[in-house]
């Protein structure tokens, strides 16, 4: 239950919002779902970021700027628009509902990361990078964002960035038993190829041991490879998450699991190679 | 505290705390067409409309949302004159017990605007954040079609 007396500050920059989370108690507010879901009493105010014109999605030099008050939905009806963002897309319109879509923001669910999140996999392999505004601007790899603890410190989140490679191809897949349930990993994969042959590859997972892990050796299986049902089945051995146990499932089960649909990835991703 | 929200285009003063959501706040100030169900932003029951999009109130801090439009099934329609989208659940057979109606007709009514012509895939996603317990969905669906199906033979758009 959040405090009756709660403060509530509507900042029209991004510098004030900064200062205001520098307050003890005093947290960021986009959509606002979270904050419900875990409702700390020790939160004293909220630093609205409605007024931030954070709300937008601008395509410029190749690369894509999604401002951190974007909604999911919105993400969802760009792509549909302009056919671009699909990866993203893909694994948005598949988390939550549509009436939560139009609320969850970008900004909100990276600094959050839940451990269902469907939205880091998609973006680490996609190398995306982020935006922040602390006591100093900076641009860092979402990579570094998560493993150097920033994601723990007291920010702002301006915009994340992608990279509009028309080479790049990409999929995620969750694991939910039913389709409004909190997944319980996604696995998302990127490869760029020359002649069928893969020159990249970006294998992420989250929902692991850890939260996120960054799937080098199977990266590395499939580097100068063309993807054949061998290869695949290969591939499959070099990726190995690790997972904890819980009340529903053996970590051995989300193992095999997982490892099924890293493979069942790679072959709807056979088809498109070019 | 006392504010200022646009509900149903007309600006009103509201009775609330800072912490409340919208959903408490809309039903303590008479909006009780607007239902409480699972509290957790699940069953899709307090959807209203915020700027024309579809949103549940349960999971919205009524203090964000000053600034914007909020519809609530009572905006559309009333009893006496009730929507074409209302009409078509009727027609349908879409009302059973009626408590995930006002959800179900203001989320389809996004949809329509945004898309009139929707296929049931779409209406099915439109819809996959409101749960009914009694109709079995069929007939919520059906409703939708047939309002698209009207739209498009009398020629008219989603008012």
């Amino acid at each position: 239950m959040l405090h009756q007396n709660l403060e509530w500050f509507f900042p029209h920059k991004v510098e004030e919002a900064v200062k205001l989370i520098e307050q003890q108690g005093v947290i960021l507010h986009g959509g606002g779902t979270r904050i419900l879901k875990t409702s700390p009493k020790s939160i004293r105010g909220l630093v609205d970021i409605g007024n931030l014109n954070l709300n937008y999605i601008h395509h410029a030099d190749n690369h894509f700027s999604i401002g951190s008050a974007t909604t999911y939905a919105d993400v969802i009806r760009y792509s549909k628009k302009t056919c671009k963002l699909s990866m993203l897309a893909d694994a948005l319109s598949e988390a939550a509902s549509t009436p939560l879509r139009n609320r969850i923001t970008i900004g909100g669910s990276l600094k959050d990361f839940p451990i269902w999140s469907s939205l880091y996999a998609p973006l680490l392999a996609l190398n995306a990078q982020i935006e922040i505004a602390d006591k100093h601007d900076k641009v860092i790899s979402l990579e570094e964002y998560l493993e150097s603890g920033v994601i723990k410190t007291k920010h702002l989140i301006k915009r994340i960035i992608v990279v509009d490679d028309p080479h790049l191809i990409g999929g995620v897949k969750r694991f939910a038993l039913i389709r409004f349930e909190y997944p319980l990993f996604t696995v998302a994969v990127a490869l760029r190829a020359k002649k069928k042959v893969i020159s990249e590859a970006r294998v992420y997972i989250t929902g692991v041991k850890g939260r996120h892990k960054h799937c080098k050796r199977a990266e590395h299986f499939l580097l100068e490879k063309e993807l054949t049902d061998d290869i695949i089945q290969q591939a499959e051995k070099h990726f190995a998450p690790k997972f904890v146990s819980d009340y529903k499932y053996s970590a051995e089960y989300k193992e095999h699991t997982a490892k099924v649909f890293f493979s069942d990835l790679l072959h709807e991703l056979k088809g498109t190679l070019k | 505290m006392k504010l200022s929200f646009k509900i149903n285009n007309k600006s009103k003063y509201l009775e609330l705390f800072p912490n409340e959501t919208l959903l408490n706040v809309l039903r303590q100030n008479d909006f009780t067409e607007v239902k409480c169900g699972c509290n957790e932003g699940e069953c899709g029951s307090c959807t209203v409309l915020l700027d024309g999009k579809p949103v549940n109130s349960c999971q919205v801090l009524a203090m964000s949302v000053q600034e914007k439009e909020i519809t609530t099934v009572k905006g559309i329609g009333t009893l006496y004159t009730p929507h074409l989208l209302q009409k078509s659940f009727v027609e349908a057979g879409a009302d059973q017990c009626g408590f995930c109606s006002p959800g179900m007709v203001l989320a389809s009514y996004s949809l329509l605007k945004e898309n009139p012509k929707p296929t049931r895939e779409e209406i099915l996603t439109a819809l996959d954040g409101n749960l009914c317990r009694c109709t079995g969905y069929v007939k919520i669906v059906d409703a939708v079609e047939i309002t698209a199906q009207k739209l498009l033979t009398n020629n008219l758009e989603m008012e």
